[in-house]
C-alpha cells in the first residue's frame, strides 16, 4: 500500500507518549467502553457528551494499549461531531451464511461531508456499504443484525419501502455499470421509474409529456457530474461507448438525477486512470456541499484528500477507528491502525 | 444453444495467398519432417477413404485402414502432430457432415424439380398430389400447413417462453428454480412421439368430440402440441441471455430504487432483447422441423383449407409429415419431391438459425460496449 | 429478491383494504381451478359442485372479485384505502381493457339484436371507452374499475347461461363449431387473470409496486400453467402405462441362478420389458427387442459422435484461430443442431443406406444419430473448453510443456465434467428421436428376437473383410415401436390391446429418457457445486 508521509513524523511523537500509558488505565476503560456502547443501542440520539470539537480530543481511555494484538475500544470509534447524525449504525453485524462479515460495528455518520472507509480488502466494507442501502437483500444467505438509522428511521424495520430507502439512498459501484441505453435515458432512468417524468406514447396522448423537464434534468444531472461538456453533442448515443472515467461520471450522474440525500460509493475509481480519478475525487468533495457522501477506497491517500472524517475497518469486520480524517492519519490511537495507514500490511 | 466466445483474438485481416504462404512457411518451420509426413498421411489416406467411400467402392477399406495404421503409430511417434491432424480432420468432418446434407439433398431433388418446374412449390390445383400420369407433386398445401402449425405454435411458445424465461431468472428465489429449471429441460426430453401419442389419444379427440371437428386431428390440435414441444427452446436461450445481462447492471438499477420487475422490464429484456429474439426464432425453427407429433396428429390430407386461419378443416399435412409418413416407400420422382421438401425445410431452418446467430452476436457486441 | 419488501396496502392502516385484496385472489384463484377442472372435463359446466351449479360458482366468483376490486378502487380513489398511485394505468393494460370492453359489447349486442351489422359500432366505441377510462384517470381507478366491469359483466353472463349448455356458436371461418360448455369455463379463466392482476396490483398499493405484484401475478400463472402440463403429461403417461408395464410383474416371482453354485434365488420379473414382442410362445409380448434396439443406437451414436465432437471442440478452441474458419465452423455447428431431424433422416437415406446397407439397418441409424448429437457433443464440449481459464494453460506453458502435452493433461480433464454432462442431456434426446428412423432404421413392426450384433461378426475373403449381418439388418427400438403400435392397428396378442400395449411402451421409453436427463441434471449440479466450493 501507499505510504502516507505526512503522518510520519508526527505519528512517532504521539506513540512515545503512548507507550507510557498505564496498565492501569486500561482496566478502567471497559466500563467507559460499556457505556458507550448502551448510550448508542439506546437510539439515535445524538453522540454522548454534548458537541465535541471535530478534530476530537482524545478521550483519557484511549491510548492505553500497545502491541498489535490489542483490543480494539470502542472509545476509538467514538466520532464526536456537531450536529445529527445522518445515518447511524449500532451494533450492526453481518453474516454471509455461517461466516460472519461485519462484527458489532456502531458508527454515526454526519450530514453533508464525506465519510471514508479504509480497510484491507475483504474487510467488509463493501459489505457495510451494501446495508446502508439494504443491497444485501439480494445476496443468499446474507443476513444482518442490529439497527441502521437513517434520519432516524429504522431501515431495517417493518414495512420498509425498499424503494424509498434506495431513493434516498444512491449508489455507485466499483465498476462503472451504465445501462445499454442512451446517455439520456441513463439520467431520466430514475426519475421516470420513480413516476417524477413521464415520457412515452401514453403521455405524450395525454399531453402529459414531460420532455422539457427531462431535458432540464438531464443537463443538471450532467453539469452538477461535470460531464456535460463532454457528452451534450451525443445524448443519444449509447452510454456503452463513453470511457471508463466517463461512465462512471455518468453512474454519478444518473445516482444524482434521483436527488437523493446519501451517496454511497463503493472504490468509486479504482478502475480508473490517474486523470479520470482526479475528477472524481474533484467530484466527491463537490457534491459534499449537497449531499452526504460514504466512500470506500482502497487508496489512503485518497482518503486523506477528500473525506472529513474517516473509519478504519480491519480483518475480521470490525471498526477499528473512526474520527475526524486528520486524526487517523496524523495521530491513530491504535497501533494496528497507525501500522495499516503507515502502509505496514494491508 | 449459441457459445458466447469469451476469448477474442482479433482476426487478422489480411490478402488470403500472402496469409496462406505465410502460414505455409511458418507451419515448414515449426514442423519437424516425420511430423509433417505424419500429417500428410493422415490427411491424405482418410481423403482418399471419403473418395472411395463416396463411389460406393468396395475398396473403401484400404485407405481406411492405411488411416488407422497411420494414426496409432503417430500416436506413438508423433503424438502432437497426430493429434492434431486427427483434431483438425474431425473439425472438417464436422462441416463435412452440413455439406453432404445439403448436396444430397439438393442432388436428389433435382428430379422433381425437373419434372415438376415451379408447380412443384406453386401448384394449387388439383390433383395437388398424385402418382397417376407420370406423377403430380405439389409441395404448396404442405408449405400452408407448415405455416399455418408454426404459427399456432410460434404464438404459443414465445409469450409463455418469454414469461418463463423472466421467471427463473429475475424473479423465482433459488429453491423454485431448482425445481423450475430442471422441470423446463425434462420437457424438452421427453420423445416428440409420446407428446404424439398423448395428442392422439386425448387433444385430438377433446377436439373431436367437444369442437366436433371434421376430423380426428386438426392443425390446431398439432400446432398446440408443437408449441409446447417448443416452449423449453424458447425458454432456455431466453434465460441465457437474460443470465448474461451483468448482474452490475441489474444492481445499477436496483440501487437507483427502480423494483425488480421495472428492472427487468426497462433494463435487463431491452439489453437481452437479441438474444429473447434468437431463442424466439430458434423456438420458430424446432416447431418447423417437429415431425413426430404431427405425423401421427395430423390427417395426412393435403389441401388448402378455406379460410386460410380455418386450423380446424379436414386437411392435414405439413412438410415434415409427408416424409416421415410416405418417405418409408417412396420411389422415383416421388421420393424426389419428399427430399424437395426436406430442401425448403432446411433452408429455411437454417436461415432461422444463422438470423439467431447473427442478432445473438450483436447483442454480445454490444453489451461489450461497440454502439 | 427483495426479502421485506412489505409496501402492502397502507402498511397496516387499511384492514378492510387488505382484507378485500386477499378475499379477490383468494376467489380468483378458486374461479381458475375450477375453470379449468370444467375444461378437463373433471366437472360438467351444466353440473354442481357441494349442491350449487358449476356455472353459479364461476359467475359468482368472478363476480365477487370484479365487485372487491371495484371497491378497492374506488375506496382508494377517495381516499379511504391508503395507496401509492401513480399518475395513469400504462397503455398495454388500456389496449387490453379496451379490447375486452369491445369484444364484450359486440358479443352483447350481437346476443341482444340477434345478428345484423349493430354490433361493429358498439364494439368500436365500447373498446374506445374502455381504454380511455382504463388510461386517463389516476392507477387506482383506471386500473381497477373498467376491469371491474368487464369481470362483473362477464360473471353475471356466465351465472346466467346455466353453464352455457345447449347453446353452440359456429362461425362461418370454422369447420369447428363451440358449445357453451367449453366457452364459459375458458371466459372464465380469462376473467379471473384480468381480476388477478388487477386484485394484486391493488393488495400491493398500486404504484410501482403494484405494477410488480400485476406482472407477477400473470408470469406466475403462466408458469404454474406450464408446469402443470409437464404434470399432467408425465402423469398421464404413467397412470396409462403403468398396468401394462406391470402385467405379470412380481417381485420374487423369478428365479436367478447364481453363478459357480447351483443354485437359484428368487428374482424381480418384469416381463413387459424382459419379453420379446412377437413370437410363438410369449404369453405377456413385452419391449424387449425394442430396448435392446435403443441401447444399440445410443451406443452406437455416441462411439461415432463423442469422439469426433470432442476432437473437433479442441481444434477449435485450442489451434485454429479466430476467423473466416471458425465463424464457419461455428454456424455450421449451430445450424447442424437445428437442422429437423427428418432431415437426418433423409440424408441418411441418400448417403448412407445405399453405401453401407442397402435398406434399413441399425449401423445406419447410428450413424444418423451420431450425426445429430455432433453438434451438440461439440457445442458443449467447446464451451467447457472455453471456460477453462487460461491462466492454468499459461502456468502448464510456463513449466516448459508443449502445447499438445497441456491441452491432454490441463485442458481437456477439465473440460470433462461440462462435456460428460450435455453428452448425457444430448443422448436422452436422441434416444426419443424417432423420425429418422422411419426411413432408415426401422424393421418388423412386433420383433420375435432380439438384435445379436455381438455375436454377428464374420469374416470373408473380400473386402471389407469383416461383416456383420445383424447390424445391417433393420431392427427396433423404444420410439419406433411406440410409432409402429400408434400406426399398425391391431394388436397380434390377447394379452393387451393395441392402445394398453402404446402406452406401456411409451412409459418405458419415458422412464429410459427421465432417466437419463435426471443423471445428466444431477452431474451438472453436482460439478457446478464442486467448481464453486473449491
Ligand atoms: N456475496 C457474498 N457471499 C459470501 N461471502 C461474501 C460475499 N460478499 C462478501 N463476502 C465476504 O465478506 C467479507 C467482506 O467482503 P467485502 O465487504 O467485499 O470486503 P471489502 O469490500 O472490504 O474488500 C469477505 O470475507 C468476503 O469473502
Ligand atoms: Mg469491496
Amino acid at each position: 500500500m501507499s505510504d502516507t508521509p505526512q503522518s510520519e513524523p508526527r505519528r512517532s511523537d504521539d506513540r512515545s507518549g503512548a507507550d507510557d500509558a498505564t496498565a492501569a488505565a486500561a482496566a478502567g476503560s471497559t466500563d467507559a467502553a460499556a457505556a458507550a456502547v448502551s448510550s448508542k443501542t439506546g437510539g439515535i440520539a445524538g453522540p454522548p457528551g454534548g458537541p465535541g470539537g471535530v478534530d476530537g480530543d482524545e478521550p483519557a481511555v484511549a491510548r492505553t494499549v500497545g502491541e498489535s494484538d490489542e483490543q480494539l475500544q470502542d472509545a476509538w470509534t467514538d466520532y464526536e461531531f456537531d450536529g445529527d447524525a445522518k445515518v447511524s449504525v449500532s451494533d450492526l453485524d453481518t453474516y454471509y451464511g455461517e461466516e460472519r462479515a461485519l462484527e458489532s460495528v456502531s458508527l454515526d455518520i454526519p450530514a453533508e461531508s464525506v465519510t471514508a472507509l479504509i480497510g484491507p480488502s475483504g474487510c467488509g466494507k463493501s459489505t457495510f456499504l451494501r446495508c446502508l442501502n439494504r443491497m444485501n437483500d439480494r445476496i443468499r444467505g446474507a443476513r444482518v443484525e442490529g439497527r441502521v438509522a437513517l434520519d432516524d428511521r429504522d431501515v431495517y424495520g417493518d414495512g420498509v419501502n425498499l424503494v424509498e430507502l434506495r431513493r434516498q439512498v444512491g449508489m455507485v459501484f466499483q465498476e462503472p455499470n451504465p445501462f445499454p441505453k442512451s446517455i439520456r435515458d441513463n439520467i431520466s432512468y430514475g426519475p421516470r421509474k420513480h413516476g417524477d417524468l413521464e415520457t412515452g406514447l401514453l403521455a405524450r396522448l395525454l399531453g402529459r409529456d414531460d420532455r422539457d423537464a427531462e431535458r432540464d434534468l438531464v443537463e443538471r444531472a450532467l453539469r452538477r457530474a461535470a460531464l456535460w461538456d463532454e457528452v451534450s453533442d451525443r445524448l443519444g448515443d449509447n452510454a456503452l461507448g463513453l470511457s471508463g472515467g466517463q461512465q462512471q461520471r455518468l453512474c454519478i450522474a444518473r445516482c444524482l438525477a434521483v436527488d437523493p440525500d446519501v451517496i454511497l460509493m463503493d472504490e468509486p475509481a479504482s478502475a480508473l486512470d490517474p486523470v479520470a480519478t482526479a475528477k472524481i475525487e474533484d467530484l466527491i468533495e463537490e457534491l459534499a456541499e449537497e449531499y452526504t457522501v460514504v466512500v470506500v477506497t482502497h487508496n489512503m491517500q485518497q482518503a486523506a484528500r477528500i473525506s472529513d472524517q474517516t473509519a478504519v475497518f480491519l480483518t475480521g469486520g470490525r471498526l477499528a477507528e473512526y474520527d475526524a480524517t486528520d486524526a487517523i492519519f496524523q495521530n491513530p490511537q491504535s497501533q494496528r491502525v497507525e501500522d495499516y495507514v503507515a502502509g505496514k500490511f494491508g | 444453444m449459441m457459445r458466447r466466445v469469451k476469448r477474442t483474438v482479433a482476426a487478422r485481416v489480411t490478402d488470403p495467398v500472402v496469409g496462406v504462404a505465410r502460414s505455409a512457411r511458418e507451419y515448414r518451420s515449426r514442423t519437424g519432417d516425420t511430423a509433417v509426413a505424419v500429417q500428410a498421411v493422415i490427411c491424405g489416406s482418410l481423403g482418399a477413404a471419403f473418395v472411395a467411400f463416396l463411389v460406393g467402392s468396395q475398396w473403401t477399406v484400404f485407405p481406411a485402414g492405411v488411416f488407422l495404421a497411420t494414426t496409432v503409430v503417430g500416436w506413438r511417434r508423433e503424438q502432437a502432430a497426430t493429434g492434431k491432424a486427427v483434431t483438425f480432420l474431425m473439425t472438417v468432418g464436422t462441416v463435412g457432415v452440413l455439406a453432404l446434407i445439403v448436396a444430397f439433398l439438393l442432388v436428389r431433388s433435382v428430379p422433381a424439380v425437373e419434372h415438376m418446374g415451379v408447380g412443384l412449390l406453386g401448384r394449387t390445383a388439383d390433383p395437388l398430389w398424385a402418382a397417376r400420369d407420370g406423377g403430380v407433386y405439389s409441395l404448396a398445401p404442405m408449405l400452408v400447413g407448415t405455416a399455418i402449425t408454426t404459427c399456432i405454435a410460434t404464438v404459443i411458445a414465445t409469450p409463455v417462453g418469454i414469461a418463463g424465461a423472466v421467471f427463473i431468472s429475475e424473479i423465482a428465489p433459488p429453491r423454485v428454480r431448482d425445481v423450475v429449471k430442471p422441470g423446463i429441460e425434462l420437457m424438452a426430453g421427453i420423445p416428440s412421439i409420446t407428446y404424439g401419442f398423448i395428442g392422439l389419444t386425448v387433444l385430438n379427440q377433446y377436439f373431436y368430440a367437444e369442437f366436433r371437428t371434421p376430423t380426428i386431428g386438426s392443425y390446431l390440435a398439432a400446432g398446440a402440441m408443437i408449441g409446447v414441444m417448443a416452449l423449453p427452446t424458447v425458454v432456455t436461450i431466453s434465460e441465457d441471455a437474460l443470465a448474461a445481462v451483468p448482474e452490475s447492471v441489474k444492481s445499477g438499477a436496483l440501487a437507483m430504487g427502480s423494483t425488480p420487475w421495472q428492472t427487468t422490464k426497462s433494463v435487463t429484456l431491452p439489453a437481452g432483447l437479441s438474444g429473447v429474439s434468437a431463442g424466439v426464432l430458434l423456438g420458430v425453427g424446432r416447431a418447423m422441423g417437429e415431425t413426430m407429433a404431427a405425423t401421427v396428429m395430423l390427417t395426412h390430407t393435403k389441401g388448402f383449407p378455406s379460410p386460410v386461419f380455418d386450423v380446424f378443416s379436414q386437411y392435414g399435412e405439413t412438410l415434415t409429415t409427408v416424409i416421415a409418413f410416405e418417405g418409408g416407400n417412396a420411389s422415383g420422382v416421388h421420393m424426389s419431391a419428399l427430399f424437395a421438401g426436406g430442401v425448403v425445410l432446411f433452408v429455411t431452418v437454417m436461415a432461422l438459425s444463422v438470423g439467431s446467430q447473427y442478432v445473438e452476436w450483436r447483442m454480445h457486441r454490444k453489451l461489450g460496449g461497440e454502439t | 429478491m427483495g426479502t421485506a419488501t412489505k409496501t402492502t396496502l397502507a402498511t397496516g392502516e387499511s384492514v378492510v383494504g387488505a382484507v378485500t385484496s386477499r378475499t379477490v385472489l383468494g376467489v380468483t384463484a378458486a374461479t381458475v381451478v375450477l375453470a379449468v377442472a370444467c375444461l378437463m372435463q373433471w366437472v360438467a359446466p351444466g353440473g354442481a359442485v357441494v349442491g350449487i351449479p358449476v356455472a353459479t360458482l364461476l359467475g359468482g366468483g368472478l363476480a365477487v372479485a370484479g365487485c372487491g376490486i371495484a371497491v378497492l378502487g374506488a375506496g382508494s380513489r377517495l381516499g379511504y384505502i391508503e395507496t401509492t398511485p401513480s399518475r395513469a394505468t400504462s397503455l398495454a393494460a388500456g389496449c387490453v381493457v379496451g379490447m375486452l370492453w369491445a369484444v364484450s359489447g359486440g358479443v352483447a349486442t350481437t346476443v341482444a339484436v340477434g345478428g345484423g351489422d349493430a354490433w361493429l359500432p358498439v364494439a368500436v366505441v365500447g373498446g374506445v371507452a374502455g381504454a380511455l377510462a382504463t388510461v386517463l384517470p389516476r392507477e387506482d381507478a383506471g386500473a381497477t374499475l373498467p376491469a371491474a366491469a368487464v369481470i362483473v359483466g362477464w360473471g353475471g353472463a356466465i351465472a346466467a347461461s346455466g353453464g352455457g349448455g345447449g347453446w353452440t356458436w359456429a362461425p362461418a371461418w370454422s369447420s369447428a363449431v363451440f358449445p357453451g360448455t367449453e366457452i364459459v369455463p375458458v371466459v372464465a379463466v380469462g376473467g379471473a387473470l384480468l381480476a388477478a392482476w388487477s386484485g394484486a396490483s391493488a393488495h400491493a398499493g398500486f404504484g410501482a409496486e403494484g405494477r410488480q405484484a400485476g406482472a407477477y401475478a400473470l408470469v406466475g400463472a403462466v408458469v404454474v400453467g406450464t408446469l402443470s402440463v409437464l404434470v399432467l403429461l408425465v402423469g398421464f403417461v404413467v397412470l396409462k402405462g403403468i398396468t401394462p408395464v406391470l402385467t405379470g410383474a412380481s417381485l420374487t416371482g423369478g428365479t436367478l441362478g447364481l453363478p459357480f453354485v447351483d443354485a437359484a434365488v428368487p428374482w424381480p420379473t418384469l416381463p413387459f420389458v424382459t419379453n420379446q414382442t412377437g413370437g410363438l410362445y410369449v404369453t405377456i409380448p413385452g419391449v424387449f427387442p425394442a430396448l435392446v434396439g435403443t441401447l444399440w443406437l445410443v451406443f452406437g451414436a455416441v462411439v461415432a459422435a463423442v469422439p469426433l465432437g470432442i476432437g473437433a471442440a479442441v481444434f477449435l478452441t485450442e489451434y485454429a484461430e479466430r476467423g473466416r474458419f471458425t465463424q464457419l465452423v461455428e454456424v455450421a455447428t449451430n445450424g447442424l443442431w437445428s437442422t429437423p431431424s427428418i432431415v437426418f433422416g433423409l440424408f441418411g437415406l441418400a448417403f448412407l443406406v445405399p453405401r453401407l446397407s442397402g435398406g434399413n439397418s441399425i449401423l445406419v441409424g447410428q450413424l444418423v444419430l451420431g450425426c445429430m448429437l455432433l453438434p451438440l457433443v461439440l457445442l458443449t464440449c467447446r464451451e467447457a473448453l472455453l471456460a477453462v481459464p487460461d491462466a492454468h494453460r499459461d502456468a502448464s506453458a510456463a513449466l516448459g510443456v508443449t502445447k499438445w502435452q497441456t491441452i491432454r493433461s490441463v485442458v481437456v480433464p477439465a473440460a470433462m465434467p461440462g462435456t460428460i454432462t450435455g453428452v448425457i442431456l444430448g443422448v436422452g434426446r436422441i434416444a426419443g428421436e424417432t423420425a429418422p428412423l422411419l426411413l432408415v432404421f426401422g424393421g418388423a413392426p412386433y420383433p420375435s428376437n432380439t438384435p445379436d450384433v455381438l455375436g454377428s461378426f464374420s469374416l470373408m475373403a473380400q473386402p471389407p473383410f469383416v461383416t456383420n449381418d445383424a447390424l445391417l439388418a433393420p431392427a427396433s427400438a423404444l420410439p419406433y415401436q411406440l410409432y409402429t403400435t400408434i400406426t399398425a392397428g391391431v394388436f397380434p396378442k390377447d394379452e393387451f390391446t393395441t392402445a394398453a400395449f402404446g402406452w406401456g411402451t411409451a412409459l418405458v421409453l419415458l422412464a429410459v429418457v427421465i432417466g437419463l436427463y435426471a443423471v445428466g441434471i444431477a452431474s451438472r449440479r453436482y460439478f457446478r457445486r464442486k467448481l464453486h466450493h473449491e
